[in-house]
């Protein structure tokens, strides 16, 4: 690349001497980018939420309150040998108290109302959440048992949540890669109709498609990726302020805000340098027909 | 070098710029091209340029052949030849540095000696004063110095010049004629075109190819030797 100094000269001499067109459409790339970023952060939190829930799948199971340690015991024994079941744990009354203390967190002083502990003993049953139906088919046979309770309700809304993110997502995907593509192919034209006398100078010196195309490949390049870093600044205050507002309020856990900021800025500088390269390469092929 | 049988040369338009031309024009020859206006200097030149292919006939620039659809050997030959055009079309807001070097960037050249044969040729021409003015603030002579420079810079095994002499006084014609004609060697031919008939009557070496209404025929003047 021995001509890599003169390149990067050219693709600047371009953006300037169109400057104004090439500023706005860093914006609008940068815009469109914030749309593909917003939607992929949803997916993306969605997912993981789904994960963690499925990770964390665990069922309830309730007995006759009067029922004897021994029958417990060998009750939870009856549920340990169903395959598929990862752990079984007692959660007794006092526990379940305790959990309730620390979900309503200040609003437990409710609690205080009651007179003796409403809460009731029941089993933790840590479960493979795709094989929750035919877990509930061999609890249901057994006797002892009150009644079940699981979040399977919760799952199924969330996995439908996802799947309809991705559609949405697809579709976003889609637009935002097409308009993309539009602006930097029509920048890049406009560009090659600027510099129409130069690049049919070097043509009849003989010089290579690759040599003349390269330095807007560089523009449309650095335009995407401009405008990718514009978006990414952009979505970095929007989880930072996101995560701010809602972390310390709300009982779902959210994937890490580090993770999630390091994933997007990989998907945006990674999308943008994909879309950049493409959309120049675009231009240049439609701008030779003419 | 040049072997051109049978050639003629038809533009989109219909117009018959060039018709039966033989032509032949060896190694190291110095050569110039002469006619009034509109019989077809040029067009003999864009063959030899690589930007106009005949119509009919054959022809063989460098060895390489030049038909319709030899993409190959026209880029080839673009990348081989030093060409002045008659517009010189130097690149706007660059130095006269700067345009030398862009026609060798994408030669087989190391990128060491791009800046130093750029600066040697600008050297050569006399423009060592202006090795790093935009083009644009030097005279109509000196851009067209330019042009040449980086024409020679290329060590291109011919150099074709379009009608150099242009509208220049004589002393100026004739200087910019032998400033072209030095730079003929044993390995660069140089073709210079020119409607000046008159010019030629100064000059004693080389072939002199007289064109009239696309019908060229061959004249020779004293021996380069
Ligand atoms: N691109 C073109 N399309 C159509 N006719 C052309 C074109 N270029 C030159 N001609 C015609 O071809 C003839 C020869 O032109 P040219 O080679 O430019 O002559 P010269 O250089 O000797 O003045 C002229 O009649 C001119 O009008
Ligand atoms: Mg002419």
């Amino acid at each position: 690349m021995k001509n890599i100094g003169y390149f990067f000269k050219e693709a600047r001499t371009i953006f300037q001497v169109d400057r104004l067109s090439n500023i706005l459409s860093i914006f609008s790339i940068g815009l469109i980018f914030l749309i593909l970023s917003t939607i992929t952060t949803a997916w993306w939190v969605s997912h993981q939420l789904v994960n963690m829930l499925r990770d964390e799948a665990e069922i309830n199971v309730f007995f006759q309150e009067d029922m004897e340690d021994v029958n417990i015991n060998s009750l939870m024994e009856s549920i340990g040998i169903i395959g598929d079941v990862k752990e079984v744990k007692l959660v007794d009354k006092e526990e379940s108290h305790q959990r309730m203390v620390e979900i309503l967190g200040k609003e437990a002083k409710v609690l205080e109302l009651f007179d003796s502990n409403p809460f009731q003993a029941f089993i933790e049953v840590k479960i493979n959440v795709e094989k929750l139906d035919t877990i509930l088919e061999r609890l249901e046979s057994i006797e002892a048992i009150d009644y079940i309770r699981d979040n399977k309700d919760v799952i199924d809304k969330l996995q439908n949540l996802i799947s309809l993110l991705t559609i949405v997502g697809v579709l976003v995907i889609t637009a935002t890669g097409i308009s993309t593509l539009v602006v930097i192919s029509h920048i890049i034209r406009q560009g090659i109709y600027n510099n129409r006398e130069q690049i049919n100078t070097l043509r009849l010196l003989g010089a290579p498609e690759s040599f003349i195309g390269f330095p807007f490949v560089l523009e449309g390049l650095f335009l995407t990726v401009a405008g990718g870093l514009l978006a990414f600044g952009l979505v970095y205050l929007g989880v930072k302020t996101a995560y701010g507002q809602i972390g310390s309020n709300i009982f779902i856990p959210l994937p890490h805000m580090e993770d999630l900021l390091k994933s997007m800025g990989v998907f945006i500088l990674f999308a943008s340098g994909v879309l950049g390269i493409g959309g120049s390469i675009f231009g240049l092929k439609s701008a030779k027909v003419n | 070098m040049i072997e051109g049988k049978d050639i003629s040369l038809v533009y989109g338009d219909g117009t018959k710029a060039l018709r039966g031309v033989n032509i032949a024009i060896s190694k190291g020859q110095l050569a110039y091209i002469i006619g009034p206006s509109g019989s077809g200097k040029t067009s003999l030149l864009k063959l030899f340029m690589g930007i106009e292919y005949p119509t009919e006939g054959e022809l063989k620039v460098l060895g390489l052949k030049m038909q319709k659809g030899q993409e190959a050997n026209i880029r080839k030959l673009r990348r081989l030849i030093g060409p002045v055009f008659q517009e010189f079309k130097l690149i706007k807001g660059r130095t006269a540095l700067e345009n030398v070097m862009l026609g060798l960037r994408f030669l087989d050249m190391p990128s060491k000696m791009i800046k130093e044969e750029s600066k040697n040729a600008l050297i050569k021409v006399g423009l060592s004063h202006k090795i790093d003015t935009v083009v644009e603030h030097l005279s109509f002579g000196e851009t067209q110095r330019v042009a040449i420079a980086r024409a020679v810079a290329r060590k291109p095994a011919l150099i074709l010049a379009d009608e150099p002499t242009g509208n220049l006084d004589v002393d100026n014609a004739l200087n910019i004629m032998s400033l072209l004609a030095s730079f003929r060697n044993e390995n660069t031919a140089v073709i210079i075109t020119t409607h000046a008939t008159h010019l030629l009557d100064n000059i004693d070496q080389g072939e002199i190819i007289k064109v009239e209404n696309g019908i060229i025929k061959m004249e020779s003047r004293g021996a380069v030797q």
